[in-house]
């Protein structure tokens, strides 16, 4: 009889993280690298929630934080697309390989 | 749910004085407000906004000075039942940087209203980013919780990003942003998912009790002690990313470039300062958690990764400030160093432990403020040559001296502070930094003394770069036109430099006080720090 315990949803969160790191290591285009880095704020999430349901004694501060987290990734999402369309109109691409004015 | 039952958890706290603790934070908000309704009732134009802004700031800092003097006789934890966990600090470190930050807020505000704000359309846009980016910065020195360390480094970092990339029609702006964006948000997620571990670890978000799972368990207790190791690099990732420590300053000169020059000096002071106090006080709750007789064993490697991070950190900045032909970017290079020596001084604390951390806290403390005032001058002097001539190349400084003395004056003060030279306050701060790293008298102690002056003399060759443009090329061009009050504020700030030598002892003084009565967090669950961690019967 299988159970679902806190390794299973500790691997997800690892797996999470793996996807996203090599989303960012990988992409080019900064809204994929956006898409990797809200992988692994996702990946925390699962974490900070799994951590709090297999706790004794049920504690709360990890879910409350995940809650914090969903905002901070929404403000951050919104800052990182103005960033981008800003980008987009300047350079005509958001292809973080064309940034290559400021250099040395 | 046991907690209902539970008598009023509020009952016994002074709400009053804990608001009152953290007023200046309140205010900062409150001046964030103002800004967003003012141009529904005067008009987008300048003038209004920075009527509010310069009210905002002049009561944040009277407000901080209130309440520096209240906990002067004793910190206060707190903003949540339970006293010994809360969520905020006031002690006279986080009053005092409030206190620095807005002195320093109210020069940047200067510069601006000298420079941008006649061509400046989106004010209110502009001070509420800038002010957002304060209020994360106060909030970062003033806690020690996970959470709210997260929720200050984000909001400090959210409206950097977007205020480097502030002038939509600037390509090099743009990039810039996006850099920092990126940069940024990928660190920020990276130390997300190390506080997730930690607090699976640990079972709780309060630092203390961080530090005495660490000073109790170690890192040799099996399969946990990857999951610490893992999760305590990334959460030092995230504060070395706002530090702008190597590896993780590729940032700081693209959007040190690209950005206004007035968003320039805002950011590589107050943000950097912002993080290394929050290193301080996150470095000294882990001191104070050891024991004496673990001390050595475990502090000592700390202090040593932590030193040689800095003495890299000040190599690279040095090393590649060489060759940039742009002063912007030089001196973004040069803040990379400067960061590397104040990161020395944190090496200081965590070698010498929680008893003799008082030599290192002062002297970085000490060099945070005058740093202050040599970056507020040098990128001033560039921001009027800039707005003068177009261009922030180093060919733009030639022949400063004649062109225009009353700029190449200050400038050659505070490039020759920026060095370390006397009798300039340059040489106090990296004075006491050394004084305290051979006060260790340990091989770390004067390897890193070795470090920082070879850097100093490395350092001499490129300010010097600057200077002898300024004093000896010929160029034809006519005199610097700008604006009187930019003048009287970068000799304001060479003014400092020089009195600031001559008064280093009540300024050492002081910062002795600030970082005395700084803080000391206890561990909740100080008895029974095994009975809140994670089941491991998990699967």
């Amino acid at each position: 009889m299988l159970s679902i315990g806190l390794t299973h949803y500790l691997v997800v969160a690892a797996v999470l993280l793996c996807t996203g790191l090599f989303t960012i290591m990988t992409k080019r285009n900064a809204i994929g690298i956006l898409i990797g880095v809200e992988l692994l704020l996702n990946a925390a999430n699962v974490n900070l929630v799994a951590f709090d349901r297999f706790r004794e004694g049920g504690l709360f501060d990890g879910q409350i934080m995940a809650l914090f987290i969903i905002v901070l990734a929404a403000a951050e999402a919104a800052i990182a697309v103005g960033i981008c369309i800003n980008v987009y109109k300047n350079l005509a691409t958001v292809d973080v390989d064309s940034a290559r004015q400021l250099q040395g | 749910m046991s907690f209902l039952a539970q008598t009023d958890p509020w009952a016994g706290i002074d709400v009053g004085e804990q608001l009152f603790a953290f007023s200046p934070m309140i205010a900062l908000i409150c001046t964030m407000l103002a800004v967003v309704t003012c141009p529904l009732l005067f008009g987008r134009g300048p003038r209004p906004i920075a009527i509010v802004v310069a009210v905002g700031v002049i009561v944040t800092f009277y407000l901080a000075m209130r309440v520096a003097g209240v906990v002067s006789t004793g910190a206060i934890s707190g903003l949540s039942p339970g006293g010994a966990g809360g969520m905020l600090i006031a002690d006279p470190l986080s009053a005092g940087f409030q206190i620095i930050l807005m002195v320093f807020l109210a020069g940047i505000f200067w510069l601006w209203w000298m420079g941008s704000a006649a061509t400046e359309r989106n004010a209110p846009e502009f001070f509420i980013l800038l002010l957002g980016s304060a209020l994360g910065m106060a909030l970062m020195v003033s806690t020690l919780n996970l959470l709210l360390i997260v929720v200050a480094i984000e909001t400090a970092s959210l409206p950097s990003y977007a205020i480097v990339g502030f002038d939509k029609r600037d390509k090099a702006g743009a990039e810039a942003a996006l850099k920092y964006m990126v940069f940024g948000s990928v660190s920020a997620a990276v130390m997300l998912y190390g506080i997730s571990l930690l607090y699976g670890l640990v079972g709780s978000l309060n630092v203390a009790d961080l530090a005495q799972y660490v000073a109790t368990m170690g890192f040799h207790t099996g399969e946990s002690s990857v999951l610490l190791s893992v999760g305590l690099l990334a959460f030092f990732a995230g504060i070395a990313f706002k530090v702008s420590a190597v590896p993780f300053h590729f940032w700081c000169p693209d959007a040190f470039e690209g950005a206004k020059v007035e968003v320039t000096t805002w950011l590589s002071v107050a943000s950097k300062a912002a993080g290394l106090i929050l290193l301080a006080r996150v470095a000294l709750t882990f001191c104070a958690a050891v024991e004496a007789p673990l001390n050595m064993q475990f502090l000592e490697p700390v202090a040593w990764v932590i030193g040689i991070v800095a003495a890299v950190t000040c190599t690279i900045g040095n090393f590649s400030a060489y060759k940039q032909e742009s002063v912007k970017r030089l001196l973004a290079y040069s803040s990379i160093a400067h960061a590397g020596y104040m990161m020395m001084a944190a090496a200081v604390f965590v070698y010498a432990g929680s008893p003799g951390y008082t030599a290192g806290l002062t002297a970085l403390l000490v060099y945070i403020i005058i740093y202050m005032f040599m970056n507020l001058g040098a990128f001033g002097i560039t921001a009027l040559v800039v707005w003068d001539g177009g261009s922030d190349k180093l060919d733009a400084f030639n022949g400063l001296m004649r062109r225009a003395p009353w700029l190449a004056i200050p400038m050659i003060i505070c490039l020759m502070s920026l060095v370390g030279l006397p009798p300039f306050a340059g040489f106090i701060g990296k004075w006491w930094i050394l004084v305290a790293l051979g006060g260790l008298d340990s091989t770390l102690g004067w390897f890193l003394v070795i470090a920082a002056v070879a850097n100093t003399l490395i350092s001499l060759y490129f300010y010097l770069r600057i200077v002898v443009r300024m004093v000896f090329a010929e160029d034809q061009r006519a005199a610097v036109r700008a604006p009187v009050g930019g003048i009287a504020l970068v000799n304001l700030c060479a003014l400092a430099l020089l009195l600031l030598f001559v008064f280093a002892q009540p300024l050492k003084t002081s910062a002795e006080q600030l970082s005395r009565g700084m803080y000391q967090a206890v561990a909740s669950n100080t008895s029974d720090s095994s009975s809140a961690r994670v089941a491991d019967s998990g699967s």
